[in-house]
C-alpha cells in the first residue's frame, strides 16, 4: 500500500508571485478585451477606467516578472536548471512526455516525471515555460512599456516601424499568453486529482505516494 | 414647425441685410483694393497698426471680397475720418451666434483668433496651426498640465496634445475626419511640425509636392500610394502625422458631454475615422487636402504605420489571427479533455 508523502514544492516567494501573476493577467485580459473591444464589451464601466486599470495591472506584472527575473537568478540561481531543457530533456524527454500526454495518460500509464523542489517542471513545461517566460514575457513587457509611453518614445517607436507594429505586437503576444493560460490550467487538472497540481501553488506542499518515488 | 419657420426668416433677413450692406457698401467707395495696398502694403506710410501684407491678404477667403467690402471709405480718404468697417457678424453670422454664448466672447474678439487679413479657410489650416492660436492665450505648459493632473483625466496626455486640436473637444464641432501632414522623423513629444512647401518642393517631380504620394497624379490616394510612400528609402525621413480634425467647425465653446467620454473617438464602427486627407503645403502658404481612400486608417502595416487610435483603429485581420491563437490554445483543453473523459475508466485504480 502505498504511503503519503509531502514535498515542499513551491516556496512562499514562487506562490505568492505566481498568485500576483494570475490575478494581473486576468485583470489584463478582461480590460485589454475593453479597450480593443468598447462598443461591443463594457467590464469596468467607462473606457478610462479600463484604460487605468489595464496600465497599473500591466506595471504590476512587469514588477513582477522582474522580481521572478532576480529570485531565480541571484537568490535560487536555478533560472537555467529549472526552466532551460537538457540535452537529453530535447532528446528523448520531449518526446517521452509528449507520448505521456497525447497517448499513455488516456490508458492509464503513470507520469514519466515526478517534480521534485530540484525538478519541477517536465521537458515540455520547461519548453512551454523557457518561451513564455524569457522571450514572450518580456516582448509583451516592453511593447507595453512603449506603449505606455508612446510620446516620450516615439523616436523608438517609429524606429521600430510605427505604432501600428507595436500594438499588433502587443496584441497578438497577448492572445498567445492568453491561449497559453487555457492549457495552462487545463494541464494543471492532470495530476492524480483534478486538484492535485493547484494544491501545492496553493499551500506549497505537494502529495506523492512513497511508492512512485521509486 | 413655428420655430424653424422664424429661424428660416431670421437667417433670410440676416442674409438679406449683409447682401445689402456689402453691395451698397462696394457703390458707395469707388476705391479698389489694389489702391488700399498702395498705402497699407507699406508700414512706412500707414504704420504697424494699419499695414495689410498683401501677399498673405491675396491668399484669404476675404481677398476675393476685396477692402472695400468690409471697410466703407470716403472717396477724399484719408480725410481724416474715421473708417466705418462692418463686423464679421455680418458674414459669418452663425459663428457669431454660436460664439456669443461662450465664455471667450467676455475675453477675445474674432480679431483675437482670426486676423481677416490672414485667415484662411479651414481646410488650409493644419491642426497644428489652429493649436497655435489656442497657444496666443493658453500657454502650452499650463494646458499640458490641466489636462494631466492626477490621476490623469486625459491619458497620454502629450500625445493628445499633440493629435488632436483643442477645438476638436472643446467646441461642438462634428464630423471627424483624420488629416495627415508630412513630418519630419524627429517627433519630440508627441508634437510635429509639418515639413515646409520648399522642403519638400525640392524632393518632388517638378516641384508638384502631391506627386510625392499621389504618384499617379489622380487627385486621389490610394492605400498603395501610402504604402509605397512609407517604404520608400528616399522618403525615410519623412512620416505621417495624423491629426483627428472636425469637417464641420462650430464656435461653440462649450464642451458637449460626449467628449469627456473617451468612445466619442475610442471606439469602431462602420464609419469611425474612415474619411481621411492629406493635406500639401502650397508655395502661397495654405494647404491642399487629397482625399485619402477609405479604410486606409485601418490599414494593419505600411498605409499609415503611426496612427493608430485604441478601440477604433484596430485591424479585422489581426483580430481574426488572435481569435485563431485563442481558439488554437482552447483546442487542447478541448480535444483532450473529451478524451479524457472518453478513458476515464482506464485511470481507476
Amino acid at each position: 500500500m502505498a504511503q503519503k508523502k509531502y514535498i515542499y514544492l513551491q516556496p512562499t516567494p514562487v506562490r505568492t508571485w505566481h498568485w500576483i501573476n494570475a490575478f494581473g493577467f486576468v485583470v489584463l485580459i478582461l480590460s485589454g478585451i475593453q479597450i480593443r473591444f468598447p462598443e461591443y464589451v463594457n467590464i469596468f464601466g467607462s473606457y478610462k477606467a479600463a484604460i487605468e486599470l489595464h496600465n497599473t495591472a500591466g506595471i504590476v506584472i512587469s514588477i513582477n516578472f522582474c522580481l521572478w527575473l532576480i529570485y531565480y537568478l541571484f537568490i535560487s540561481r536555478t533560472l537555467v536548471k529549472t526552466y532551460v531543457p537538457t540535452t537529453d530533456d530535447i532528446r528523448y524527454g520531449l518526446v517521452r512526455q509528449s507520448i505521456f500526454y497525447f497517448f499513455n495518460y488516456f490508458l492509464g500509464k503513470p507520469n514519466p516525471h515526478h517534480p521534485t523542489p530540484d525538478d519541477k517542471f517536465n521537458p515540455l513545461q520547461k519548453s512551454a515555460y523557457l518561451a513564455i517566460m524569457l522571450i514572450m514575457m518580456p516582448l509583451l513587457i516592453l511593447s507595453g512599456i512603449v506603449l505606455l509611453n508612446i510620446g516620450s518614445l516615439s523616436g523608438l517607436v517609429l524606429a521600430l516601424g510605427g505604432l501600428k507594429i507595436v500594438v499588433a505586437a502587443h496584441f497578438l503576444l497577448a492572445c498567445c499568453l492568453c491561449a497559453f493560460m487555457f492549457t495552462h490550467i487545463y494541464l494543471a487538472t492532470l495530476g492524480e486529482t483534478p486538484i492535485a497540481h493547484f494544491k501545492p501553488m496553493w499551500y506549497g506542499w505537494e502529495e506523492v505516494h512513497e511508492d512512485k518515488e521509486h | 414647425m413655428e420655430s424653424k419657420s422664424r429661424v428660416f426668416l431670421l437667417l433670410f433677413f440676416t442674409f438679406c441685410t449683409s447682401f445689402a450692406l456689402l453691395v451698397g457698401a462696394s457703390l458707395a467707395s469707388a476705391w479698389e483694393s489694389a489702391e488700399c495696398q498702395g498705402c497699407h502694403g507699406e508700414a512706412a506710410m500707414v504704420g504697424n497698426d494699419l499695414v495689410v501684407n498683401a501677399e498673405v491678404f491675396a491668399t484669404t477667403p476675404h481677398a476675393e471680397m476685396g477692402c472695400p467690402s468690409c471697410h466703407m471709405v470716403s472717396n477724399s480718404h484719408p480725410d481724416g475720418e474715421p473708417v466705418k468697417k462692418l463686423g464679421c457678424p455680418m458674414c459669418h453670422s452663425k459663428a457669431a451666434e454660436e460664439y456669443s454664448g461662450g465664455i471667450h466672447a467676455e475675453i477675445a474678439a474674432c480679431i483675437d483668433c482670426h486676423d481677416p487679413h490672414s485667415a484662411l479657410g479651414a481646410a488650409s489650416v493644419s491642426g497644428y496651426a489652429m493649436n497655435q492660436m489656442c497657444t496666443n492665450c493658453h500657454a502650452p505648459d499650463t494646458t499640458a498640465k490641466s489636462h494631466a493632473e492626477w490621476l490623469p483625466w486625459l491619458p497620454q496626455t502629450e500625445v493628445h496634445l499633440g493629435t488632436v486640436p483643442c477645438v476638436t473637444c472643446h467646441t461642438n464641432s462634428k464630423e471627424m475626419a483624420i488629416t495627415w501632414y508630412i513630418s519630419n522623423y524627429k517627433v519630440p513629444d508627441g508634437e510635429f511640425t509639418p515639413v515646409s512647401y520648399e522642403e519638400l518642393a525640392e524632393r518632388a517631380n517638378n516641384g508638384e509636392v502631391p506627386q510625392i504620394i499621389d504618384t499617379n497624379n489622380n487627385g486621389r490616394i490610394s492605400i498603395n500610394e501610402l504604402s509605397t510612400f512609407n517604404t520608400a528609402d528616399e522618403y525615410r525621413k519623412l512620416h505621417l502625422a495624423g491629426m483627428m480634425i472636425p469637417e464641420e467647425f462650430s464656435h461653440d465653446f462649450a464642451m458637449p458631454e460626449n467628449r469627456w467620454d473617451c468612445t466619442f473617438c475610442h471606439a469602431s464602427g462602420p464609419d469611425a475615422l474612415q474619411t481621411s486627407f492629406v493635406a500639401f503645403p502650397e508655395a502661397d502658404g495654405t494647404l491642399q487636402r487629397l482625399p485619402v481612400e477609405e479604410g486606409a486608417v485601418l490599414d494593419a502595416l505600411y498605409a499609415t504605420p503611426n496612427f493608430y487610435v485604441i478601440g477604433a483603429t484596430r485591424n479585422p485581420i489581426l483580430n481574426w489571427i488572435g481569435g485563431i491563437i485563442l481558439v488554437g490554445g482552447l483546442l487542447m483543453p478541448l480535444g483532450h479533455g473529451t478524451l479524457r473523459l472518453l478513458t476515464m475508466k482506464n485511470r481507476r485504480h
